[in-house]
């Protein structure tokens, strides 16, 4: 059936879980495009036919214009499909700096297509100098602190950091007393945890 | 990060209605002497050994956290009164006690911060649980009488937590009633080839519940 | 158009209703009985909804009420709408009645869905907020998505509360991250 393959590459995209991504699909997408040329050929020749037989396209109501109609209404679903799954991706890629920050791990990297990290690249410079010129990290979390210290535990080789005016070294298992701003971002990405007593 | 806390989910989260909570007043004992505090959201003080006065309730727990004060617990936190409130509770199928609009965040700030300072704390603690389990179980009956004829759902004397608890679920539900009712006024079949179904222009009929 | 790049309605679009063709249409393959590449008039084809809207928009075929929507079906629902699995009749059962209904012009549809959430939502609000994980995946395979939805809804915001009560870390992994991977000593 018509669409049947957009359709599936939307279903892959939504049926992930929300707000993750699954892998760039490159192989299901070139295929629409190659259907959507598909209905373009065919939408044209049938159009052909009805000036051939030297009918006014605009308002001959025949067996090829209704062809032609189901070529085109394909066509602009499967367009619909397309731009939905760029679409979203794009939504899920630009969350991605708040909820991880500038650098992407490696798990999630492997799943976007060379433009998409070209585009999350661009999004994320465009964000840091929009920040740069507020002289505002708008990344941070937005929960008023009780404190502006957390105790961490390291969980992963970090290796030596340079924060504000020292340089610390994050072994792993160590543990830290640190600016909840300059953990969190450790944190999320899994490098560390937060303690509590 | 920022993306942790998800703005879809809830309007508020339970850390920021709590961030709202702090700006109640509560009265402290403080046990040292300090000038008046000019802050934005007014003047406090100035502070007295032994002399009670008002401050907001983020200062209170700032100040209790550093030993400067005992905070003295509102009225409505005594045993007594909240036994009362209890019974009151229960009795009434229907209607609920008038308690603080942060009651719930309120409580909560006290008996992590200033446990010593309350009389009966444990006592008080599992009447006030009780208190909320057994308001939260009203609010869900009420919720299970919403009709399509409903378009807003008021419960009185509902506090900020409870609000904040059922919102998103209440608003996607109204707007499911909303839209599947509209559907009744379903086109005649010579209509049927209208593009949209018609919205319907039922407002009139609609009524608030209670 | 505000639903353009929405993926579920995409997906809803995608419902199969069947239809009969009032004008013939050639140079097209979606009739799997025909042996041409044409649709004569008053074959009966199984389209997807998006084609068969807006087929019927021009006239072109007359689409019948879809199996999730007709009067057996109707009746199963209306005997024991709590428990029927709506899911696996159509998991876009509301909004496609939605769409479905002003086109087949059949006025119970309206009533039905607006009946079945009626019956159908307390139990999503009860079980969100009380059930235990395991005891309630169950109910949740006959759900729809958007009572799922609402029962995440009611859930999440559950969760959050008591999250908030018992106190602990504020920060977490980021979930994009998945679940994996517990640190090794």
């Amino acid at each position: 059936m018509y669409g049947r393959k957009a359709f599936q590459l939307v279903k892959e995209l939504a049926s992930g879980e929300k707000g993750q991504l699954t892998p760039y699909n490159s192989d299901l997408f070139d295929q629409v495009t190659a259907e959507c040329s598909q209905h373009h050929l065919e939408l044209q020749s049938l159009i052909r036919k009805i000036q051939e037989e030297g009918l006014d396209v605009q308002t001959t109501r025949n067996s090829e214009h209704y062809g032609s109609l189901i070529h085109h209404l394909s066509l602009v679903r499967n367009k619909r499909c397309l731009m939905a799954y760029v679409y979203n991706r794009a939504e899920i890629i630009r969350s991605l700096i708040w909820k991880v920050g500038p650098v992407l791990p490696q798990e999630i990297q492997e799943r976007l297509s060379h433009t998409e990290e070209e585009y999350f690249k661009r999004h994320s410079a465009a964000l840091q100098s929009y920040m740069s010129r507020l002289d505002l990290d708008l990344t941070v979390d937005m929960v008023p602190p009780k404190d502006p210290y957390i105790q961490v535990r390291v969980l992963d080789d970090i290796g030596v950091v340079l924060s504000d005016d020292k340089t610390t070294n994050f072994a792993r298992h160590s543990m830290h007393f640190l600016k909840r701003t300059d953990a969190e971002q450790f944190i999320s990405r899994g490098l560390m945890e937060e303690l509590t007593d | 990060m920022a993306g942790q806390s998800d703005p879809h989910q809830s309007l508020f989260s339970a850390e920021e209605v709590e961030f709202i909570a702090e700006d109640e007043t509560v009265e402290i004992i403080p046990n040292l002497r300090m000038d008046a505090l000019n802050f934005i959201c007014g003047d406090f003080g100035p502070f007295f050994p032994q002399i009670a006065t008002q401050v907001p309730l983020w200062l209170a727990v700032a100040l209790k956290k550093r030993g400067k004060c005992t905070i003295r617990p509102p009225q409505w936190m005594s045993v007594e009164k909240l036994t009362q409130v209890l019974e009151a509770e229960r009795d009434s199928q229907r209607m609920f006690e008038q308690l603080p609009f942060h009651y719930v965040e309120i409580s909560r700030l006290l008996f992590d911060h200033a446990r010593d300072d309350i009389p009966d704390v444990y006592m008080a603690r599992s009447l006030i649980e009780d208190i909320r389990d057994v308001r939260f179980h009203k609010v869900e009956t009420n919720l299970e009488t919403l009709t399509e004829r409903a378009f807003a759902l008021k419960i009185n004397n509902l506090s900020a937590m409870e609000v904040n608890i059922v919102r998103p679920f209440v608003g996607r539900a109204l707007q499911a009633f909303y839209k599947h009712d509209s559907l009744e006024l379903i086109p005649d079949q010579e209509r049927v080839s209208d593009r949209r179904p018609q919205v319907a222009n039922n407002a009139t009929r609609r009524h608030l519940r209670r | 158009m505000a639903k353009f790049y929405d993926m579920d309605d995409i997906i809803t679009d995608e419902e199969v209703v069947s239809v009969v063709f009032e004008k013939a249409a050639c140079g097209v393959g979606i009739d799997p009985s025909s042996e041409t590449d044409s649709v004569e008039v008053g074959s009966k084809v199984e389209l997807p909804f998006w084609l068969a809207h807006e087929l019927q928009l021009r006239q072109a075929v007359s689409m019948n009420v879809p199996t999730c929507f007709n009067q057996k079906t109707r009746l199963e629902i209306q005997a024991d709408s709590a428990c029927v699995d709506l899911r696996s009749r159509c998991p876009f059962f509301y909004e496609f009645g939605c769409k479905i209904a002003p086109l087949v012009g059949v006025r119970t549809i309206g009533p039905l869905l607006l009946s079945a959430f009626k019956s159908r939502y307390k139990e999503v609000l009860t079980k969100a907020h009380t059930a235990a994980f395991p005891a309630a995946s169950k109910h949740l395979t006959i759900l729809t998505k958007e009572e799922t939805n609402l029962y995440e809804a009611a859930q999440s915001s559950m969760t959050a509360f008591k999250r908030w009560r018992m106190g602990g870390p504020r920060f977490q992994r980021a979930s994009v991250l998945g679940r994996k991977r517990k640190s090794t000593d």
